[in-house]
């Protein structure tokens, strides 16, 4: 029943937002909404849904709240709090059909995340482009429309292609049906040519939304487009859900089709990661900035996955649910600038630190964390998934980590240009609203770089529960 | 058994007060009135140092240390956790963190007296304080990482403390990414230890090198690798390049951080992971070269600067050389030992020259300086006692720190057949230079006739107590410091028994008796011709010889550091930049273009879009539609056949 609610109460939330008629009612709903769908994430353990959907084609509607995906839902939960109480500040066009749009994203994610059954996943999947595309095309800015055509084309593609491989795998191996547990039993089996072009389609899609080089350019274009506030950006960097399709979906089915593309996997992955830093480092545009910032991650959690040694695998999904709070927290905090000076070109900013002290030390906060400092929420993750990478590659694992340099020189160089320097004239420090937003944010960076065991553990477990056939594809791992 | 019950563990709690201080100062020090937030900070420290020292005492007679496993931090295939482990080597650095933190926390108070970010220093040294004694409190690789990259954070913040000065923001960004590659090559070497050893706790680490074959290809990998590390962080070549810059923070900063701890931390990692080194005779050679290239460099350049702090700051980089060597050779707690003793003079040498600097409001040019010692006594006093201990001069600290890393790398036999000898001569060679370019620094601080201009002179104090008193009390430190390391061949030497159950022992040569007197005497011939030399050419010559070099081309490269900024802008930051460019531009340019544009696909894709008169939600929406009525229509196919 909880998985159901965890799904329902955000849909209906947001329904009820769109048509609600009286605006004073639309902050405590959309917040009560949200911080439900939290509590019931909170709860969610184990949780799972399943009944028959469409019997006669083998497809069934099956949730279950465990593992990594709980891990997932839990933070991505966690943020849309915080995402839609700013939403609904700082929007002056229809707020309440952005808090809307960004619960349905959060829906999408739940489903996505929990999904037990492939085409379940693939419906998902697909419906959650739809309030993205609405958050850039209705409230984005001027250029939007090129954005929206790029993003779309790129995802229709990638979509494409994964639903050839969708509809593929079930009667190739002979599933019963489309159960994540019916296929595990068959697919693995395949014969490893048959592996590598379903693994190829499903890659394809999954890349495309991870993304990585040299599927990326849609990403950046979104982020630039889009709202001012940064609500939208950080609804997509949740629904960086590539990395997830291949650690739930697509390596534990098809072993021997991971293993054939891991060696493209890990040196693509690793070339990203340093491409993205390294862009980021002279980018003087904040949004596009992150946006690249952000791509250097998923390079690494590219490099995480296709190292498929468990330590990797784990890591690239502990940095997924990490990036979603820093990078997530950061595009908020572009949107806190944007409202002080009105633009995103870092040009425009210097010596902040003296004006807005608290303001500029949440920010630091929120980019050391990013960039992967120890006892922050990033680092666990991209430990681990770069320690998976030097077992499997070392030569990844170097152009990774010269990654980790470009990106401590991004930091540095964003903070010179924004906090520190001359003062020409003063901004506001952070107001209540905003350290009501940002505060949850460094709680939850600190937590999850304190402690992430719980986290780690519950993620783990689902690596060992599709593990044998990962494992076996390697020649035992570690 | 309750593992709080031993006095040992209380130590792992300086750190979290410490992290207390830093909180207070960040969230409430503004709105609180100076001096309290130096006192606050200062306070903390003091906590830490009464831990510290409950530590030391409590593990006397001890031969383990106490390890205490505080919570799970992550497992696979492996488990680490967060926990501390407190040994004699821990010890030494815990009293050495809090014992000079807290002189330099009271320092502090007057030196950053009526600075508007006074919370913020403070806050920040509170911070930095907290990451040091995590790095040298962990029980596990990842934990010291921890610490490890912490150091580099507060160290960043505080090098570029007053960044409306560009210059000293971009020193900090030097020094932040300077230290990231050297972190690059820790994540490496981690991850090499954990797919070697199957763990990354450092006991275990350790005590599974010590089987390994002497000589192993992994351990020298390993040992390069964490090398490299400690190369950033102790700055030694090629990565010494941020800690001349890093002078652009409070100079009571670059005595805490630049001299007296931070810099140290890569000798405690190669100390710490000892009986790893000890396995690798190929990794310690590297690195007892490129501590003896580095202390070399160093003082070269130290003779060149005209910066009152810059001299300090390269003659830290030759000491840190010195230390490698003495890591390198397996002169284990003589390294250990000469990080105590150094931290003694180097911070009293700092803070001398901050005093200076707050006396003279701001001048930093030792040719606008001189005659100071009259105008200033106690801080010239104190200035002499920090010289001669470092110059070597014997029954000083310094001496019997340096007369055992001599003894150590002479007798060594993990460099026996790497050249132990020309190592001896040339570490000789820098401890001579050592004492010739401090001698010129205190002359030309302290001596002669006054060159600044009468109205700085007019105004020249010597600095309140709260300034002098520490500088006091390390000089003292810098007169006794050295008495509990006498040579070990004739006299008690407490420290390396003290240190021995924490380090490997590495056999040594055993030289007749008179071989051992010779290198003392040796020892005591280069301190005393270094300042002998010094005494001609600075005092008895009144510097022309020096004046002439100096105006010369070598002069003017060795006060630019021997060229190495001008090679990494052309061979590092300039190709660098050049791909970053080039990325960004084929990324935008090339890729974007001609993925999103030229590709026939998405131009179709993209014109059948276009079709659709109406918003894109209604297009997207029949898009959707379509793929999901194929899915359903080819599912059903499909199902029906399987």
């Amino acid at each position: 029943v909880i998985a159901a609610l965890l799904l329902l109460v955000p849909l209906l939330t947001a329904a009820l937002l769109a048509f609600a008629p009286r605006a004073a009612i639309h902050r405590p709903l959309a917040i009560a909404g949200a911080l439900a769908t939290f509590v019931l994430a909170l709860a969610a353990e184990g949780a799972s849904v399943a009944f028959d959907w469409i019997p006669a084609l083998g497809v069934g509607f099956a949730l279950e709240a465990s593992g990594a995906s709980l891990v997932l839902v839990r933070v991505a939960a966690a943020v849309m709090i915080v995402t839609v109480a700013w939403a609904l500040a700082r929007v002056d066009d229809r707020p309440h059909h952005v808090a809307a749009w960004l619960l349905a994203t959060l829906a999408g994610l739940i489903g996505i995340f929990t999904a037990r059954d492939l085409l379940l996943f693939y419906v998902w999947w697909e419906l959650t482009l739809l309030p993205a595309l609405v958050l850039l095309g209705g409230w984005g800015l001027a250029r939007r429309r090129a954005a929206v055509v790029k993003y779309l084309t790129y995802a229709v593609a990638g979509s494409f292609a994964m639903l050839v491989s969708v509809l593929a795998i079930r009667p190739l191996s002979g599933a019963a049906d489309y159960g994540f547990e019916a296929l595990l039993a068959a697919a693995p089996s395949l014969d490893p040519l048959a592996q590598t072009w379903l693994f190829a389609g499903f890659a394809f899609a999954f890349a495309v939304k991870l993304p990585i080089f040299p599927l990326h350019a849609w990403l950046i274009d979104v982020h630039e487009q889009n709202h001012p506030s940064g609500v939208a950006d950080v609804a997509g960097t949740l629904y960086k859900v590539g990395g997830f399709g291949l650690f739930a979906w697509a390596i534990p089915l098809l072993p021997a089709g991971a293993a054939a593309f891991a060696p493209i996997g890990l040196a693509f992955g690793a070339f990203t990661a340093i491409l993205g830093a390294l862009i980021a480092v002279r980018q003087l545009h904040l949004k596009r900035l992150l946006a690249y910032a952000s791509l250097s991650h998923m390079g690494v959690v590219a490099v995480g996955l296709f190292s498929l040694q468990p330590a990797g695998m784990a890591g690239a999904m502990a940095l997924l649910a990490a990036q979603m709070v820093t990078t997530g927290g950061l595009f908020l905090v572009s949107g806190m600038l944007h409202d002080r000076r009105g633009t995103f070109e870092v040009a425009a900013y210097g010596g902040l630190a003296r004006s807005a002290p608290f303001f500029s030390g949440f920010a630091l906060l929120l980019l050391f964390a990013s960039v992967g400092v120890p006892g922050l929420a990033n680092f666990p993750g991209e430990f681990l998934a770069l320690l998976g990478a030097y077992a499997a590659s070392p030569a990844a694992a170097v152009v990774a980590v010269g990654a980790v340099i470009a990106a401590g020189a991004m930091a540095v160089n964003l903070n010179a240009r924004v906090f520190q320097g001359p003062a020409e004239g003063g901004v506001a420090d952070a107001k209540p609203l905003e350290i009501g937003v940002l505060a949850p944010l460094l709680v939850l960076t600190l937590w999850l770089g304190v402690a992430p065991a719980a986290g780690l553990a519950a993620i783990e477990a689902q690596v060992v529960a599709s593990g044998p056939s990962v494992v076996g594809a390697i020649g035992g791992g570690r | 058994v309750n593992p709080w019950s031993d006095p040992v563990a209380w130590a792992a709690l300086a750190p979290v007060v410490a992290l207390v201080g830093a909180l207070v100062n960040a969230f409430f020090g503004r709105r609180l009135q100076e001096p309290l937030p130096g006192l606050i900070a200062s306070t903390a420290v003091a906590i830490g140092f009464v831990l510290s020292v409950v530590a030391f005492v409590a593990l006397q007679g001890r031969g383990a240390g106490v390890t205490l496993t505080l919570w799970p931090f992550f497992a696979f295939g492996f488990d680490t956790s967060i926990g501390v482990a407190i040994d004699a080597l821990t010890a030494i650095f815990l009293l050495l963190i809090t014992g000079v933190g807290l002189l330099i926390h009271v320092y502090s108070i007057e030196y950053m007296r009526d600075d508007p970010g006074n919370a913020r220093y403070f806050s920040l040294l509170n911070l930095f304080v907290a990451a040091m004694l995590i790095l040298v409190l962990a029980d596990s690789l990842v934990l010291l990482f921890v610490g490890w990259e912490g150091v580099g954070v507060a160290s960043y913040l505080l090098i570029s403390f007053w960044n409306e000065t560009k210059a000293n923001a971009d020193a900090g960004r030097k020094a932040f990414i300077v230290n990231r590659i050297g972190d690059a090559g820790f994540l490496l070497a981690t991850f090499l230890v954990a797919a070697t050893f199957q763990t990354l706790t450092i006991s275990d680490v350790n005590a599974v090198a010590s089987t390994f074959a002497y000589g192993a290809g992994v351990l020298t990998t390993i040992g390069v690798l964490y090398l490299i590390a400690a190369a950033g962080k102790s700055a030694q070549a090629p990565l010494h390049v941020w800690l001349p810059d890093a002078m652009a923070g409070p100079t009571p900063v670059s005595a805490l951080i630049h001299a007296a701890t931070m810099v140290t931390a890569g000798i405690y990692l190669i100390a710490r992971l000892s009986p790893l080194y000890a396995q690798t005779p190929d990794a310690s050679a590297v690195v007892a070269w490129v501590g003896i290239a580095t202390a070399l460099i160093a003082a070269v350049a130290a003779l060149a600067q005209t910066d009152v702090k810059k001299i300090l700051a390269y003659s830290t980089i030759s000491q840190l050389g010195l230390m490698f060597v003495a890591v390198g050779v397996g002169a284990y707690a003589a390294a250990v030992f000469h990080v105590f003793t150094h931290a003694f003079f180097k911070a009293l040498l700092f803070l001398a020259a901050g005093s200076v600097i707050h006396g003279l409001h701001g001048e930093q040019d030792v040719r606008r300086m001189g005659g100071l010692g009259r105008l200033m006594p106690r801080t010239g006093r104190s200035a002499l006692i920090g010289t001669l201990a470092i110059a070597g001069v014997p029954l000083l600290a310094g001496f019997f720190s340096k007369e055992a890393i001599f003894g150590g790398i002479w007798n060594s036999t993990l460099a026996e057949d790497h050249g132990s000898r020309a190592l001896f001569v040339l570490a000789l060679l820098v401890a001579g230079m050592t004492a010739l370019y401090m001698f010129r620094w205190y002359h030309r601080v302290f001596c002669g006739a006054p060159r600044a201009s009468a109205s700085v002179l007019a105004r020249v104090h010597e600095s309140p107590s709260a300034m002098t008193v520490p500088l006091l009390i390390l000089a003292g430190a810098s007169i006794v410091a050295g008495y509990v390391g006498l040579p070990a061949f004739a006299f008690p030497n407490a420290i390396k028994a003290f240190l021995a159950p924490a380090l490997a022992s590495v056999p040594t040569l055993h030289p007749p008796l008179w071989v051992e007197w010779l290198l003392v005497a040796l020892s005591v011939a280069v301190a005393t011709g270094g300042l002998a030399l010094g005494w001609w050419i600075y005092h008895r010559g009144a510097g022309r010889l020096a004046a002439r070099w100096g105006e010369g081309g070598g002069g003017r490269f060795a006060r630019a550091g021997l060229g190495f900024d001008a090679l990494y802008r052309v061979a590092v930051v300039t190709p660098v930049e050049g791909v970053a460019a080039g990325m960004a531009v084929a990324d935008r340019d090339l890729l974007d273009r001609s993925l999103a544009s030229s590709v026939t696909a998405a131009v179709w894709i993209g014109r059948l879009i276009a079709l659709w008169q109406s918003g894109f939600v209604r297009r997207y929406a029949l898009a959707t539609f379509l793929a999901v009525a194929a899915l359903v229509a080819a599912a059903a196919f499909m199902g029906g056949s399987a």
